[in-house]
């Protein structure tokens, strides 16, 4: 490194007159002869843009009529006591009940416990198989392979582990048996062990997406960067851990978010496995929601949980939309 | 072919003027630059003539056709754009013959159009190639084919070349210009190089801060400017700028600065308005205007140091300190003072300007 | 030009790393894959080979999986005791129906979106996303209310505008992008060269095809594989696959090798297309927030 301040006076002289020069280019406020009005006498009048708003027309017409009236229509339903029967007018006596209603507590810490497990999970293992994947030949063949899962339908994947993990005869539970972390009892009919099957299954689903995102944002690592920290004297580890991952942070995020909002909008799978039980061992809130509205039609009650669950949603939507908007807010 | 008439056009993007009270008209038939820095507003005014952009106050006319109304379709113009804006998954041939085909032209003329223009442009041999696979002269020559390909009232290019390296714009400068004698018809072309400007165009519109600052043929531009702003904008090595004071001595009056006291000429005197003499003013010399020796010539010539000498082939640029500033003096390439020398500069006085301090307007 | 790889150096090191990685993608692979061949071998099994597994902890016995004799009975049966042609056909309608008017409303949306500014613009599309973005459940319980009263329940078309309550905002959404990516120059030149304002906008719909014949690729995969909305929505006269297939596990007799026979009915049209987008999958699942 030079420091051109160490160096002689006639040097610093130099820069000195260099750094001058630059003022030389001139910046004279100018004005044209004619004097400019501040503003136009009259306007014309203004372009139509209605042409675009036919063209977004019928979109939005369909978007209110499938989602703003039903929100407006759950914001109503949530105030009664509804079910088949007919409605009653309650006020917000649904909502004070559910601050007593153990089960919708033990429904939100359940949810966020099993996303926070499978985010754990899906992301240690889907960042090193994305590394992995990345530096091998069969790329093209491996990501293939990794997409197969996700295109499986979430319902028929929970009765495809439904079969593996049949107590008579699923070939996995009988891998279980045999390696001896379980007895005869199916790892699904076991309370303690119920959740852990379940976010098995997603995580063997949803790795994947992890992965592809991961590897999309290897791809886009700054090669100049790892250059130039390699030329600096930093290991292939070390380059591994002071830029590619702190360039991974952005897309990660955004998978973050993504996998968290659809374990809020996806119970298939979960349905189909254990439909929330054995008791309420894997009955997380959107699977406690589904038994309410549709199993005991108790439509107002539903709406109030719905409501609780939608203003969660929201809040992550925004984050994530401000994530999309500036991927490097994410950093920080 | 046509004249245009732009009387009192301001954009406006939601509060912010862009273009204010614009001014201009372009006689039929001619070559018209508009030159600016980027954000000049020099690009709105093209887009509004095209039809592009909804244009706020004002009024713009082809001849006594007034279009502020008009879709671009039925402005009649051809414009050619700075990023060339081809359809990607079409030939070049398709790409020329486009225009004709939206104007519902039979095959045959379409041929035959498309075949003379892109003889005319040296790109026959490319018509059957997409846009993807030519290079960006290439590209350049099929934009500009789209545009002369049919005869329209008026031709639009916005800074065509300015992404073509340096040898193949000066090639284009020439041929754009031929271009444009051989067909006759009115072009309007917005550039930011003033070298472009200067050597294309039969007038120059200058503008700046969405303002027109001058309205001139090349000439006018070059030795004429209004005020310091153009006259520092255009040419190339920049105008140099020295403030001084006016000073007036009975009948005469002279420009004092800390290295030199330099009369006006009697002709130069009169355009001095009676008010300023007597305060400050910028003075302004081109480098071609100054001359430099290492011997003392005169007694005018002023004293200064040689800071730094660029050898430019046919030319030498000298900069020569002085106590508070630096000029820069065109020179031969055979002059042969070194850094640090002691030097002199003379003064033609007969090229150099007087500015207004303040609002820095152009007394001569 | 620069080599495409940053360059490696040989360590002891980086040769157990790769060792280690090539035995972690194989074991992966294996964990990834097994599931679909187990799935895709069971569905050949009469019942009695099906329920066969070795003895715990008898590892050598585990090639009693291949003892069987492949059969097509579980086919034959999902189509004829069962209506599967005819569940295969709504799923078919209600997803292909919901891809097409998700994408023609979606892309002519989304190209205004594109193009014009206008205050709220912002708001209105997150909006837009947000309905997407919405729990299923949640929004299931206005959404079925309503459509039992417009008598939507049970019917595909009914099914067809549930799918597009997500498939219409995502299509939206991406195709905003593919839009945003067309220099508006294009379509100016067009509009100079003599086009009017819809023409123009028609001249780059060529541009867009790929992605948008990809997005209604995608739109029909996440409407096929869907199961809450057809199993609410759609249940009665409009059984989609996943429903079907989830029907047949009865609580006394779980038909085993004709649920692993309709998952490979279910699952292997959808893999077959998930490979003819792959390059825009990435894209797709994430939203357009990652590209690949």
């Amino acid at each position: 490194m030079t420091d051109l301040t160490e160096k002689s006076p006639a040097l610093q002289d130099v820069a000195a007159k260099l750094f001058r020069a630059r003022s030389h280019s001139i910046e004279v406020e100018a004005r044209p002869r004619t004097e400019v009005l501040e503003k136009p006498l009259t306007f014309n009048p203004p372009a139509p843009k209605r042409y675009y708003f036919y063209l977004m027309a019928p979109a939005i017409a369909v978007l209110a009529f499938i989602s703003l009236y039903p929100f407006f229509w759950l914001i109503f339903l949530s105030l009664q006591d509804v079910d088949i029967g007919g409605g009653e007018w309650v006020g917000f006596d649904n909502y004070i009940r559910l601050f007593s209603d153990s089960r919708f507590i033990n429904g939100w810490t359940l949810l966020l416990k099993y996303s926070v497990i499978c985010l754990t999970l899906q992301l240690s293992i889907g960042v090193l198989l994305a590394v992995v994947v990345n530096n091998s030949r069969y790329e093209r063949f491996l990501v293939t392979a990794l997409l197969m899962p996700m295109m499986m339908a979430p319902a028929v994947a929970g009765l495809l582990w439904l079969f593996l993990y049949n107590g008579t005869f699923g070939w996995y539970h009988w891998l279980m048996q045999s390696v001896g972390i379980l007895d005869s009892a199916s790892i699904l009919a076991r309370a303690d062990t119920a959740l852990l099957a379940v976010i098995i299954v997603d995580v063997w689903q949803w790795t994947p997406l992890i992965t592809l995102i991961a590897l999309a944002g290897l791809k886009r690592v700054p090669r100049d960067q790892l250059e130039a920290n390699m030329v600096d004297g930093a290991s292939p580890m070390r380059n591994f851990f002071s830029i590619t991952l702190p360039n991974l942070y952005p897309v990660l995020l955004i998978a973050v978010l993504l996998r968290f909002m659809d374990n809020f909008r996806f119970i298939d799978s979960l349905l189909v496995l254990t439909g929330g039980g054995p008791g309420s061992a894997t009955k997380i809130l959107p699977v406690y929601l589904f038994e309410v509205a549709f199993k005991f039609f108790k439509l107002g009650r539903g709406a109030a949980i719905a409501l609780t669950l939608l203003l969660v949603t929201i809040i992550l939507g925004k984050i994530l939309v401000r994530v999309f908007e500036n991927p490097k807010a994410g950093r920080s | 072919m046509a004249s245009v008439n732009i009387r009192n056009v301001w954009k406006y993007y939601g509060d912010m003027p862009a273009v204010k009270n614009l001014n201009i008209t372009c006689p039929d038939g001619s070559f018209v630059s508009i030159l600016g820095p980027s954000g000049c507003g020099k690009s709105s005014t093209m887009r509004m003539i095209a039809g592009l952009e909804h244009i706020s106050a004002g009024d713009i006319h082809f001849d006594d056709l007034r279009i502020n109304d008009l879709a671009p379709k039925d402005r009649d113009v051809a414009m050619v754009f700075e990023n060339y804006a081809l359809y990607p998954h079409k030939s070049v041939y398709e790409n020329i013959a486009n225009p004709l085909r939206l104007r519902g032209a039979t095959d045959a003329t379409i041929r035959e159009r498309v075949n003379g223009a892109a003889k005319l442009l040296e790109i026959a041999h490319l018509l059957e190639r997409r846009p993807h696979e030519l290079s960006g002269g290439q590209k350049q020559r099929v934009a500009i084919g789209r545009a002369i390909v049919r005869e329209p009232k008026l031709f639009l290019f916005d800074e065509p070349i300015a992404h073509l390296d340096a040898k193949l714009r000066a090639h284009m400068r020439g041929e754009i210009k031929h271009l444009q004698r051989t067909l006759g018809t009115t072009m309007i072309y917005v550039t930011h190089d003033q070298l472009e400007a200067l050597s294309m165009a039969d007038y120059i519109a200058v503008m700046h801060d969405g303002e027109l600052q001058q309205w001139g043929t090349p000439s006018e531009i070059f030795n004429n400017p209004v005020n310091a702003w153009v006259a520092g904008f255009v040419g190339e090595p920049a105008m140099n700028f020295l403030t001084c004071d006016i000073v007036a001595a009975g009948s005469d009056v002279s420009l004092r600065h800390a290295n030199f006291d330099l009369p006006l000429l009697s002709s130069q005197i009169t355009q001095l308005n009676g008010s300023s003499k007597g305060g400050a003013a910028r003075m302004g010399v081109r480098p071609d205007a100054l001359s430099i020796s290492m011997e003392k010539p005169e007694d005018r010539a002023i004293r200064g140091q040689i800071f730094v000498n660029e050898l430019l082939g046919g030319d030498m640029l000298v900069d020569v300190s002085l106590d508070d500033c630096r000029i820069r003096v065109k020179t031969t390439p055979d002059f042969a003072g070194k850094p640090g020398e002691t030097c002199y500069v003379t003064v033609n006085r007969s090229k150099w300007h007087v500015f207004d301090a303040k609002d820095g307007h152009a007394y001569f | 030009m620069a080599s495409r790889d940053v360059v490696t150096y040989e360590t002891p090191l980086t040769k157990l790393i790769r060792v280690l990685s090539v035995v972690f993608l194989a074991l992966y692979l294996v964990w990834t894959l097994l599931p679909f061949f187990i799935m895709f071998i069971s569905s050949f099994k009469d019942l009695l080979a099906a329920f066969k597994l070795p003895a715990v902890g008898d590892w050598s016995d585990i090639g009693v999986f291949f003892d069987f004799t492949p059969t097509l009975k579980h086919y034959r049966s999902l189509f004829e005791d069962n209506a599967f042609g005819t569940y295969t056909m709504n799923s078919l309608i209600a997803a292909g129906g919901s891809a097409v008017i998700s994408v023609i409303f979606g892309s002519l949306a989304a190209y205004s979106l594109s193009r014009v500014n206008f205050r709220g613009k912002s708001d209105l599309f997150f909006w837009i996303i947000s309905t997407r973005m919405a729990p299923v459940v949640a929004v299931m319980v206005p959404l079925y209310s309503i459509f039992r009263s417009l008598d939507l329940v049970g019917t595909l078309p009914g099914l067809i505008l549930a799918y597009t309550t997500f498939n219409l905002p995502f299509a939206i959404w991406i195709l905003k992008g593919f839009f945003d990516n067309v220099p508006y120059a294009i379509e100016e030149a067009q509009m100079v060269d003599g086009a009017t304002r819809f023409q123009a906008f028609r001249s780059i719909l060529p541009l867009v095809a790929p992605g948008i014949g990809a997005f209604i690729v995608l739109c029909i995969l996440f409407a096929w594989n869907d199961f809450l909305f057809a199993a609410i929505i759609g249940s009665g006269g409009a059984k989609t696959l996943p429903v079907a297939t989830r029907e047949l596990v009865q609580p006394q007799n779980i038909q085993w090798g004709a649920i692993m026979a309709a998952g490979v009915i279910t699952t292997l049209p959808m893999m077959a297309l998930g490979l003819v987008i792959r390059k825009y999958l990435v894209t797709g699942l994430t939203m357009g927030a990652v590209k690949e």
